[in-house]
């Protein structure tokens, strides 16, 4: 504020960039953050797993009855408990398909980027057949083909998302291993995997971490889609894109229903996506990852 | 710039919106929930293409609203030579859409096609083979020759398969035009067809009952309940039928104004079957305990909205063969307890619930008894089906749960068409059980013309079923119509087969 000379005005807009990047990073870990820890704590905080069905029960709206505080299903049973539950399937399937997505993708694309020749070839090449399938189209067949649930759907979404780390990694091993270090590291001798893990490796991490976060965030939609349209895991167990589905009916006289699983995607969502920002530009200043 | 298009689309898209809803004079849109895909009578089993053909065809016999088999196109029958010969008497002065006359030949036809090669190729043939030959006497007068005598016979030609179909018309056009061209002799006929979207019919003039009050109908198919709903909040609907509209949506068309839920006890009945071959439910104790265990009553109030009534045995109360005698097995998880120690099956058993994934009613009512299961100690998961799998490959081939969903229509109101396709060895729906005492009780039945000896054969089977736990018998839905207060002397019909001579719209 006390700034007047026109010297001073970029190192202010700096500090004035950092501090939003800041309000990223405290927004992003108190949501990501607040949600992982209460789906965390869901198994003591409910170990009924939130499966109490009480009929007499049924419908209850929000705020009325201090027991059901987020209100009660057309079973009864109650909301606030089945929505942090319910995380437990969402960010299992966006967790564990990030992750193996990017061991499968990095491998790939380290192959295909290294070894060149025939191995980039047929990598590259399968990778752009799976990119021309559409999504959808892609999770119809597989799960007629092999059948729901929690399992299919996390083999699914791997299927459906290396490809993305592979082309990714691909992309800077080309460019690093025309590089000094690696070139030098070659001429002395370096057995190949050495080469990989030593100095290839660690300098790709930063660009895959970044897609990682914002691929969590994806798949955690994407699992609510497929389990809304019926294809995903058991319902009884709760999940959110199932919760959405079952409030569809009840939209015009129970709101609720479908409405606080929806808030529950769209804060772990933006959560999610405000730390993966955030990362980026931590990371990778100079904006490489393009997504 | 994708944003823009999309903008672009929406835009478009409310545009047709906006422009469709001009209600012609006497025009009544319909919603209903299935496409059939053919219109002709020997090609389809689906309740979807009765409700659009009842108004276009005519059967001998007809059977309205109240179940009373009254006379179609023919205007009376003896029963001769002890059941195995029916004479009608025929209508005349009737005439088809496309001007060609009703008369014996048309009979005779329509049922050489049926019982024919035609036919063959359909799913109907199979409920009218104990016809064994159809006999000219004169112009107005045929005899049906019955192999065996079949009880069920004069309902059977008030619907579906038995529909008269015109001779000329179809040696003219061929038998593919007239899949999705379909010519008879009813209230409304056809005027075109959209495969699932809509169909349109208009009121013929020369309708042997009368012409209709109404000048136009249209079919338009929409699958999704809450598009369904929201098109009759709108007013671009003006009758629901089922089965699309879910218990869960009742109050929501009874909000808004203008509209009304007209619901009617309906042939469906609702069960979980029992998988008596592998799996804890081998145990006629395990299968007794489960239906002890489920409170039925109690999911009929809550969660349908009290638009059920439990059941006795696998049949709706207005079938033929149900009997009003038998208790229903009341909740009693204490005694289900006992039962399961009994049959040394201690807690933390599992069993699978296999069910239609669309159905959102019966998921809840699934879940709920997952939960009802899990008071005595049984943990029950439910595994979700397309429709179409678990009728088609997941029921037929034996690979379902200990427990499945069976919804069952049963249109004639006769429980043999149930109880036959269900417990009788070797038959499609009954992969898991085979009883020679059941076997012979379903077939002795058939073959008795005395009503009141066969209803009491009928009552035995049903018994004997809830003896034996088949399966656990939930209850008998109600249909659900959503109903817009324009339409006029609007009957509901159990069966969703709506005549619509009658009805009119007011403004």
């Amino acid at each position: 504020m006390a700034n007047s000379s026109a010297s001073s005005n970029a190192p202010a807009k700096k500090l004035n960039l950092s501090r939003f990047k800041n309000l990223e990073f405290v927004l992003g870990i108190l949501l990501a953050g607040g949600i992982g820890l209460a789906v965390a704590l869901s198994w003591l905080l409910f170990p009924d797993g939130g499966r109490a069905v009480n009929l007499m029960a049924r419908l209850t709206p929000p705020f009325a009855d201090p027991a059901h505080l987020l209100g009660t299903d057309p079973l009864g049973r109650d909301i606030l408990a089945r929505v942090i539950i319910g995380g437990r399937i969402s960010l299992t399937v966006g967790i564990v398909s990030t992750a193996g997505a990017v061991i499968i993708g990095v491998i790939m694309g380290l192959i295909a980027g290294y070894y060149r020749g025939i191995w980039d070839m047929v990598v590259m090449r399968f990778a752009d057949i799976q990119l021309a399938l559409p999504f959808i189209l892609l999770a119809i067949t597989f799960i007629a083909i092999i059948g729901g649930g929690l399992v299919n759907t996390i083999i699914l979404l791997i299927v459906s998302q290396w490809v993305q780390y592979a082309r990714l990694v691909r992309g800077s091993v080309l460019a690093l291993r025309e590089r000094e270090f690696v070139q030098s590291a070659r001429a002395i001798g370096v057995k190949d995997i050495n080469i990989i893990l030593r100095h290839l490796l660690p300098n790709l991490l930063g660009p895959v971490i970044v897609l990682m976060t914002i691929n969590v965030a994806n798949n955690i939609l994407l699992e609510s889609s497929l389990t809304f349209l019926g294809l995903g895991v058991d319902p009884t167990i709760p999940s959110w894109g199932g919760m959405l589905a079952e409030g569809r009916t009840y939209l015009q006289t129970a709101w609720w229903i479908s409405v606080f699983p929806g808030v529950a995607i769209l804060l772990t969502v933006l959560g999610l996506n405000l730390l993966g920002d955030w990362l980026r530009d931590t990371l990778d200043p100079t904006g490489r990852t393009r997504i | 710039m994708r944003n823009v298009k999309k903008a672009l689309t929406a835009a478009l898209l409310a545009s047709t919106v906006m422009v469709a809803p001009v209600f012609a004079a006497g025009t009544l849109t319909i919603s209903s929930p299935q496409d059939p895909g053919n219109w002709d009578p020997i090609d389809t089993f689906l309740v979807n293409w009765a409700s659009v053909a009842t108004n276009i065809f005519d059967g001998l016999t007809y059977r309205g609203p109240d179940l009373e088999l009254v006379p179609g196109l023919a205007t009376g029958w003896d029963e001769l030579d002890d059941g195995q010969r029916i004479r009608f008497t025929l209508r005349e002065d009737v005439v088809f859409h496309n001007g060609e006359p009703f008369n014996a030949e048309a009979v005779r036809f329509t049922f050489e096609r049926l019982l024919g090669e035609q036919g063959a190729a359909g799913p109907q043939q199979s409920n009218y083979v104990a016809i064994s030959e159809v006999e000219v006497i004169d112009d107005y007068t045929v005899d049906f020759h019955l192999s065996e005598p079949d009880p069920v016979l004069l309902t059977k030609l008030a619907g579906y398969g038995a529909m008269i179909v015109p001779p000329q018309y179809i040696a003219e056009h061929g038998e593919e035009h007239f899949d999705n061209n379909p010519v008879g002799t009813g209230p409304f006929s056809f005027v075109s067809y959209s495969p699932r979207e809509e169909i349109r019919l208009e009121a013929f003039a020369d309708h042997w009952d009368g012409a209709p009050e109404l000048d136009n109908v249209v079919y338009r198919f929409i699958t999704e309940p809450s598009t369904a709903v929201a098109e009759l909040q709108a007013g671009r609907v003006d009758i629901v039928i089922p089965p699309t509209i879910p218990v869960g949506m009742i109050p929501t068309i009874e909000a808004h104004e203008g509209i009304s839920v007209v619901t009617v006890p309906s042939p469906t009945v609702q069960a979980l079957r029992f998988n008596t071959q592998s799996g804890i439910t081998a145990d006629e104790n395990v299968r007794k305990a489960i239906i002890y265990a489920i409170d039925r009553q109690a999911i009929i109030e809550s969660i349908l909205g009290g638009e059920a009534e439990p059941i006795t045995s696998f049949q709706s109360p207005l079938a033929f063969g149900y009997d009003p005698d038998m208790e229903l097995v009341p909740y009693d998880p204490d005694k289900a307890m006992a039962l399961l120690a009994e049959a040394g099956i201690g807690a933390g058993a599992t069993l699978q619930i296999d069910v239609r994934g669309n159905d959102s009613t019966f998921n809840e009512v699934a879940q709920a008894v997952s939960a009802y299961l899990s008071v005595v100690g049984i943990n029950a998961t439910i595994q979700p089906y397309e429709t179409n799998v678990l009728i088609n490959d997941i029921i037929p081939e034996g690979r379902t749960g200990e427990m499945f969903q069976q919804a069952w229509g049963g249109w004639t109101f006769d429980y043999d068409n149930t109880a036959y396709l269900m417990y009788h060895t070797g038959e499609r729906w009954n992969p898991y059980d085979s009883d020679p005492e059941l076997d012979a009780l379903l077939n002795g039945q058939r073959s008795i013309t005395d009503r009141a000896e066969r209803e009491a054969m009928l009552q035995e089977i049903a018994r004997y079923t809830a003896d034996r736990a088949l399966e656990v018998p939930l209850y008998n839905v109600n249909a659900i119509y959503g109903v817009s207060d324009r339409v006029e002397n609007f009957e509901a019909a159990p069966d969703s087969r709506l005549r619509l001579t009658r009805v009119s719209v007011g403004e």
